[in-house]
């Protein structure tokens, strides 16, 4: 359990149709955005905040742009001065950088410690983004050379599935149906306007066609400019806010629980290493029970609903067995049974996920947390989960590769 | 009355706004049937929706039909009949009168229209029929942009109105916008009096120059001319011609706005309509950027135009860059010179049209508001009043010899008209 608390007091999402580039807008511009839109939501001062965060992949290639932390200075005079980092874990960069943050607030270091999840990616043609995001790969070994890799490698989690315990088809197209139909409701959601249906997801042809073994147009998630912005405050600071706004501590989301760990690089390494284990990514189970264990809970019993890393549909999958959801291989049952529906027992990806609200590298994790945030304080409208008090994230990077898990819940 | 729509039967599903209409009602989990004057260009209407929404599945829910063989089967069972067919209120009402002939007693009937008069489409029909019509009107393309407005005619069920408004949000992620019954509806009134605007200046200067200095940096997506060329010289001359013969005498201070320049009719009747002709203010030649000059009627290449280095502009272009919009258009308020007071007497004349419209057009400026940036992708107008202040915006509409709404005359200072929660940043484009 943990001890020392650290807890959410809002955020901001931009929305996450836009097209930056088309806007020749310059990485700044999300910046600002998102922290004032913050600050106006949480009300708060710039002046308040302590420290800053910056999840971010890969902006020294998309944009050309390294030392992200830096431009926080850039966005109030207030913040010249203030102490910032980048942390970079492929698609997991937001996630770490929520777990860098709030081990310091745990640490007593700081109170108030702002995380900015960002990314730009249409700033370059599908082709070459799809190269940069190979570098979240082993690329020498896994993308160079390789046309869309990750679609490649996510087929290979569908295949190793299918072989080890059989994939139908169908049920990955009902999770991408699922997640464009929640994204519907989600007024930040990037293809919430988009044509989706299960009998398009189920089709093979030129506006569906196969990007990777298994893997089809609609079992992606999408290229997507946008930033999620948390404010996360210790115990103190949090009691002092509640007071101010006229809401109870008890009232305000805290992480209960955190998981983290990191597996081999290689897609094969890690089918190597599970290969007499019941689950196809142990180590991502792993970054799931820690979580778990720390939130002082047995399974996912108490989880009223989970925002999950659906880079593809066959990470969707992988998670609904991970989580333990169903038995090891049995991800499908929960499909047919409805129980990541949105008025399902344990609904996952209410905001649409990374296929249907989007997927902007680095601003996932913090995305995901937000989207917990606004569950757990009746704030998610459309895409409410009734009565949610608990939420669990999975955010991963890679292949499996780094994985992190959030219990964000309110007592 | 419980009202449900399930079928829908959608007349001219060839035309552009036809299909775009069909694929957003087929998304809604629809059964609609597509009808043309032929079921070939029924089916050449389905094939351009699947086209739009890149999916064939969008067909999955539709059936085809033409005007002799099946309108009065489709529309017999219709809950909804949407009329897309051309814009001619004799073509709309020779169609109307076979709806209202087979049509249940309780089935909408709506129009796509983008400026005919709701009321008058109306009238001729039977008394259900009146009271079941009104006005849907999406923008083209549809499944991009979501800003969409319902016009009831005096005759129309306020309950329709608000179940279509409810439907529409709910199944098409639409954001609804009620206007009044009037010349140009909303969006399309205070939209085609600036771009018209531009027109006028275009004879007088070049398009060149028009689209530089009321381009993107002045809250929109794309410049003024350029849209034109994209929406057609002919929509456009229907629109403005349609205000100025509908507006009721002396209740627009801004009418002038809407009359076409000669130019511009001579070029129509040449058969010059923009880019669907291949060329309007603007054209590629061999991927080479041309501009028409009005004068000779020729096309020269744009990179002849020898534009002002204009620090005004550049220093608002280099603040949207990283997100001060705030600044940049505090800074556009303020700017000095001549090119200057140009670009201000087109901004600050759609903010004053667009508040001195508000209660008329629309309910309150909110509508106004929502219909030109969820329609036009332009800066909407009170989001433009939040960001210069309430002060500096009444001293450039002085500067500039507008008249001050008595809107923003009674205003209280500070106090933001513009509290929708959408990403206002997307409307100011650094170009």
């Amino acid at each position: 359990m943990n001890q020392v608390k650290t807890y959410i007091l809002g955020g901001y999402q931009t929305d996450f149709v836009r097209n930056w580039s088309k806007e020749n807008k310059h990485l700044m511009a999300m910046y600002q955005e998102a922290v004032d839109g913050m600050m106006k939501e949480v009300k708060i001062d710039p002046e308040e905040i302590d420290v800053a965060h910056v999840g971010n992949f890969a902006a020294e290639l998309y944009c050309n742009q390294g030392h992200l932390g830096a431009f926080f200075t850039h966005i109030n005079p207030a913040f010249r001065g203030l102490p910032t980092s980048r942390h970079e874990a492929a698609c997991a960069s937001g996630s770490i950088a929520i777990l860098a943050a709030s081990a310091e607030i745990e640490a007593g270091r700081y109170d108030v410690a702002c995380v900015l999840g960002v990314e730009q990616m249409k700033t370059v043609g599908p082709k070459e983004g799809g190269d940069y995001l190979g570098t979240a790969a082993w690329y020498e070994l896994e993308a160079e050379g390789v046309e869309f890799p990750f679609p490649k490698l996510f087929g290979k989690l569908g295949d190793e599935y299918d072989k080890r315990y059989g994939l139908k088809y169908e049920h990955l197209a009902e999770i991408s149906n699922i997640n464009y139909g929640n994204a519907r409701l989600n007024p930040n959601a990037q293809t919430r306007t988009w044509f989706m249906n299960k009998q398009h997801a189920c089709m093979q042809d030129d506006n569906n066609a196969a990007v990777g073994g298994i893997v089809r147009i609609s079992d992606c998630s999408q290229v997507t400019d946008g930033a999620a912005v948390l404010l996360l405050a210790s115990e103190k600071y949090a009691t002092e806010w509640a007071k101010r706004n006229n809401k109870q501590l008890s009232d305000i989301p805290y992480i209960k629980g955190w998981g983290h760990h990191t597996s081999p690089l290689l897609l094969t390494d890690k089918f190597e290493e599970s290969k007499n284990h019941e689950f196809i990514l142990p180590h991502v189970r792993s970054t799931v029970t820690d979580a778990f264990k720390r939130a002082g809970m047995a399974d996912a019993g108490s989880i009223d609903g989970i925002e999950t890393h659906d880079c593809f549909t066959t990470s969707e999958y992988m998670a609904i067995d991970h989580f333990g959801l169903t038995k090891p291989g049995e991800s499908w049952k929960a499909i047919e049974e409805g129980v990541i529906a949105l008025d399902g027992k344990c609904p996952i990806n209410a905001s649409g996920g990374l296929i249907g609200a989007g997927h902007p590298v680095g601003a996932t994790g913090t995305r995901q947390v937000l989207d917990c945030f606004r569950q757990v304080t009746g704030t998610a409208g459309d895409y409410q989960i009734q009565g949610a008090r608990n939420m669990a994230t999975l955010n991963i990077g890679g292949s499996g590769t780094t994985s992190v898990t959030f219990v964000v819940g309110v007592d | 009355m419980a009202r449900t729509i399930k079928k829908i039967t959608l007349l001219g599903a060839n035309g552009t706004m036809g299909y775009g209409s069909g694929a957003l009602f087929a998304r809604a989990d629809c059964e609609v049937t597509f009808l043309a004057r032929t079921k070939e260009k029924a089916q050449a209407g389905l094939e351009s929706a699947q086209a739009q929404v890149r999916s064939v599945a969008v067909g999955n829910k539709v059936t085809l039909g033409s005007y002799d063989d099946d309108l009065e089967s489709a529309v017999k069972d219709a809950d909804l009949i949407f009329e897309a067919v051309a814009e001619d209120m004799a073509i709309k009402d020779e169609i109307f009168t076979k709806v209202d002939k087979y049509r249940k007693p309780d089935s909408i009937v709506a129009t796509v229209s983008s400026g005919l008069s709701i009321s008058k489409l109306a009238e001729k029909h039977s008394d259900s029929f009146k009271k079941n019509f009104l006005g849907l009107h999406y923008f083209n393309p549809p499944n991009v942009i979501v800003g969409t407005e319902l016009i009831p005619s005096e005759y129309t069920d306020p309950e329709l109105v608000d179940f279509l408004d409810e439907w529409c949000t709910r199944n098409q992620n639409r954001v609804m916008v009620k206007t009044a019954n009037s010349p140009g509806f909303a969006g399309n009134r205070v939209g085609f009096k600036v771009l018209n605007e531009a027109v006028q200046l275009a004879e007088k200067f070049n398009p060149v120059y028009v689209d530089y200095l009321v381009g993107p940096y002045t809250g929109r997506a794309m410049p003024p001319l350029a849209t034109i060329d994209l929406v057609g010289f002919d929509v456009h001359q229907a629109i403005v011609d349609n205000v100025v013969a509908n507006v009721q005498t002396g209740s627009d201070e801004a009418i002038e706005s809407f009359r076409m320049p000669a130019y511009m009719r001579q070029l129509i009747e040449k058969g010059a309509l923009g880019r669907k002709t291949g060329g309007g203010f603007f054209k590629r030649i061999d991927r080479v950027p041309f501009y028409l000059d009005i004068g000779s009627g020729e096309y020269r290449p744009v990179s002849e135009v020898k534009l002002p280095q204009l620090i005004f502009r550049e220093k608002i272009r280099q603040l949207h860059r990283i997100g001060r919009y705030c600044e940049a258009m505090q800074t556009f308020a303020a700017a000095e010179g001549e090119e200057a007071l140009i670009a201000q007497k087109v901004i600050g004349g759609y903010i004053a049209y667009s508040f001195n419209r508000a209660g008329d057009i629309t309910e309150t400026i909110t509508g106004i508001d929502m219909i030109m940036g969820m329609g036009f992708n332009w800066a909407p107008p009170s989001v433009l009043v939040d960001l210069i202040g309430l002060e500096n915006t009444c001293r450039m509409l002085d500067r500039c010899g507008i008249e001050i709404p008595l809107l923003l005359q009674n205003a209280e200072p500070d106090k933001p008209f513009f509290n929708e929660p959408i990403n206002i940043g997307k409307f100011f484009v650094a170009r």
